[in-house]
């Protein structure tokens, strides 16, 4: 069972919340310092000037006018394309999608175009670009709105992918995402975007960034480890806390990017644990889930003191109603059911 | 430099660069049918090359060209060292790309080789159009995109774009006349591609293809038109392809006649008789000329056979900037 309430959908902010970012305003803050910074980041998305459609660039368009903050047509090729042109051009722009879904769309420009032409020039061109995807199902947006396609770009070499789960890594991400010279992908849990966590101080340093590459230990543990993204993040630290009380001691890691992926951190996990479930919003089959429990295999095999398992949706779309969503994605129970089937393996 | 000898000398460029571009083309073409190269057959622009003459030379230093599978035309055109075009068709890591595409780009001089994906390059030529815009350049971004591309979304979107933003864009339609077996007439219900301009809200202009020196003019007008910030402009250049789709291709479905009427609009044919005709060139120029150039593409030739094959370990390089 999905569960709803670990996230803010609306209503007031409580006092203490006051102060905490917002996942969407760290996205916000973090593209904004970007942009003061660099003259060549520009935004191009569907009403991102004028009626952002989550948010996420509201206020930029003010600040920066509608020649770097511009409203885009339909045309999601077209979009991708010129964001490809404009970066092997010189300039660093940034792509959002209203859904990201909607990659399918524009996957030639992104995956034959965006992520080859550095090698298929011999490295005579660099693509600095970002494309923001909110994704992620659990508020009833439909199947075609709903889905997390970050296995389809990890598959293709030339992107790389950021995952983050709070408003801390949020900024620190879309700001080292910016910077970088390569493609990247920047999925954006729907979910997540009303959200407020407290943050550390250096969130407001113009200079705080977070390295691709890098898993956080987000709970430590001694009996299994979680890999986990996204929402499933807190899920999984929900499920944490619950087994805590049974004294199961569960590590929680949150990859953060999966392009590259930290699987010295991971694989350090399990040896110490001997036991690895990883749960994640995608679709199982040739998902993230299972390429991380092959790497481990690979490289920790004799550290496993069970079965790897894996959490995600099992293979079938994300329906319109709560009931039928609920049915297919991971969640706080799910977490805890397949932590102690492997405790009692 | 007088004008007329300005003119003269324009006008023996286009020549020049028209047969480079065939004999370098031919000798690729001939080193597949011979087995020396193998891969994917070469694209040849036999029949096609004023497209890419005259385009080029309304073009300056600074504008860039993103360039179709069958690129090799617009590389000569702009310039490009026959040697390193050559040495990348042999697969050798001397060639521009070091032997990792055959679309050979040098970015330096703003020449951008993709063609893998048809009409791909028509909304990357629009992005980069966008950031000249956005850096305050007059420096313009030239797509050349084949008649089968432009029923391509891709070719749409970005032409609705460039109207909208007012890009400096030139879509440059090389319309050779078949998508591969199909005539032009068949996937195309406008007399002119250009026609589909006015859906756009871009002005649109159709040119003979064959003549280097009209197309010349009709892209120098558009690019005239997108540095003064006048923005984009569709042209159907209506050439006609005397090759095959892919040199091997025999063309069965072709008529021996429509062949042979073809190959009478051959552009350096009708080139080389004006300038006779004009008295701007001679037999004797014309003999020394190709002689010239067969010494060019024969040095292009051996540069590639002596370049040396990539090692292995190069297949894991330049991926990531």
């Amino acid at each position: 069972m999905f569960d709803r309430r670990l996230f803010r959908a609306g209503g007031p902010v409580k006092p203490e919340e006051r102060e905490w970012p917002s996942f969407r305003g760290a996205i916000n803050e973090g593209m904004r310092e970007e942009m003061r910074r660099d003259p060549g980041v520009f935004q191009m998305g569907e009403d991102i000037a004028h009626a952002s459609p989550f948010g996420v660039t509201t206020g930029l368009a003010a600040e920066f006018g509608t020649e770097r903050i511009r409203d885009t047509p339909c045309s999601e090729v077209a979009v991708v394309g010129a964001a490809v042109g404009a970066a092997i051009g010189g300039m660093r722009p940034i792509v959002e999608f209203q859904f990201g879904d909607f990659m399918s769309v524009a996957i030639d420009q992104l995956t034959h175009q965006a992520a080859m032409l550095r090698y298929l020039t011999g490295g005579q061109v660099k693509v600095p670009l970002v494309i923001r995807l909110p994704c992620g199902a659990g508020q009833g947006a439909g199947s075609q709105h709903s889905q997390s396609l970050y296995s389809w770009f990890a598959h293709v070499p030339g992107i790389k992918v950021a995952l983050p789960s709070t408003s801390m890594d949020a900024k620190g991400l879309i700001k080292s995402a910016i910077r970088d010279d390569n493609p990247v992908l920047f999925f954006e849990h729907k979910a997540l975007y009303r959200t407020r966590w407290p943050v550390e101080a250096q969130f407001r340093d113009p200079d705080f960034l977070i390295p691709f590459g890098r898993a956080a230990v987000r709970r430590s543990g001694d009996d299994v480890t979680v890999v986990a993204t996204l929402t499933m993040v807190h899920h999984a630290l929900a499920a944490a806390e619950s087994l805590a009380a049974e004294g199961v001691s569960v590590e929680v890691i949150d990859p953060r990017t999966l392009v590259p992926l930290d699987m010295e951190t991971i694989v350090g996990s399990v040896r110490k644990t001997g036991r690895l479930l990883v749960v994640d919003e995608a679709y199982l089959a040739c998902g993230i889930q299972g390429e991380v429990i092959a790497s481990v295999c690979e490289s920790a095999f004799a550290a496993l003191k069970t079965a790897p398992r894996r959490l995600g949706n099992p293979g079938v779309p994300v329906a319109f109603a709560p009931s039928l969503e609920d049915a297919v994605l991971p969640g706080r129970e799910r977490i805890v059911t397949a932590i102690r089937e492997m405790l009692s393996a | 430099m007088s004008k007329a000898t300005a003119d003269a000398t324009m006008k023996l460029g286009l020549l020049r660069t028209m047969l480079l571009i065939r004999k370098l083309e031919t000798a690729w073409g001939d080193a597949y049918l011979n087995e020396e190269i193998g891969g994917i057959p070469p694209s040849l622009s036999t029949g096609q090359e004023a497209v890419s003459a005259g385009a080029c030379a309304a073009l300056e230093h600074g504008d860039y060209v993103f360039t179709t599978h069958r690129g090799q035309a617009p590389q000569v055109a702009r310039g490009l060292d026959p040697k390193r075009i050559m040495a990348e068709l042999y697969c050798r890591r001397s060639g521009y790309n070091k032997g990792k595409s055959y679309h050979v780009t040098d970015a330096g001089r703003g020449v951008i080789g993709m063609g893998g994906i048809v009409a791909a390059q028509v909304p990357v030529a629009g992005g980069m159009a966008l950031a000249q815009k956005l850096k305050g350049s007059d420096r313009v971004s030239l797509a050349f995109f084949g008649d089968g591309a432009s029923n391509e979304g891709a070719v749409h979107e970005t032409a609705n774009l460039a109207a909208m933003w007012t890009l400096p864009l030139i879509l440059l339609c090389e319309n050779n006349g078949y998508c591969i077996t199909m005539p032009v007439a068949t996937g195309v219900k406008t007399a002119s591609i250009a026609d589909r301009a006015a859906g756009y809200g871009l002005p649109g202009a159709t040119v003979d293809g064959n003549d280097p020196l009209a197309v010349r003019e009709v892209v120098a007008a558009a690019v005239s038109r997108a540095r003064s910030g006048g923005g984009a402009t569709l042209i159907d250049a209506k050439t006609v392809r005397l090759g095959g789709h892919l040199c091997h291709d025999a063309q069965g479905y072709r008529a021996k006649e429509e062949l042979a009427a073809a190959w009478q609009q051959c552009p350096i044919k009708r080139l080389r008789e004006r300038l006779l005709a004009e008295a701007l060139l001679t037999a004797g120029d014309y003999a020394r000329l190709e002689a010239e150039i067969d010494g060019e593409v024969a040095a292009a030739v051996e540069f590639a056979r002596r370049s040396p094959m990539p090692e292995a370990r190069e297949a894991f390089e330049d991926l990531w900037a």
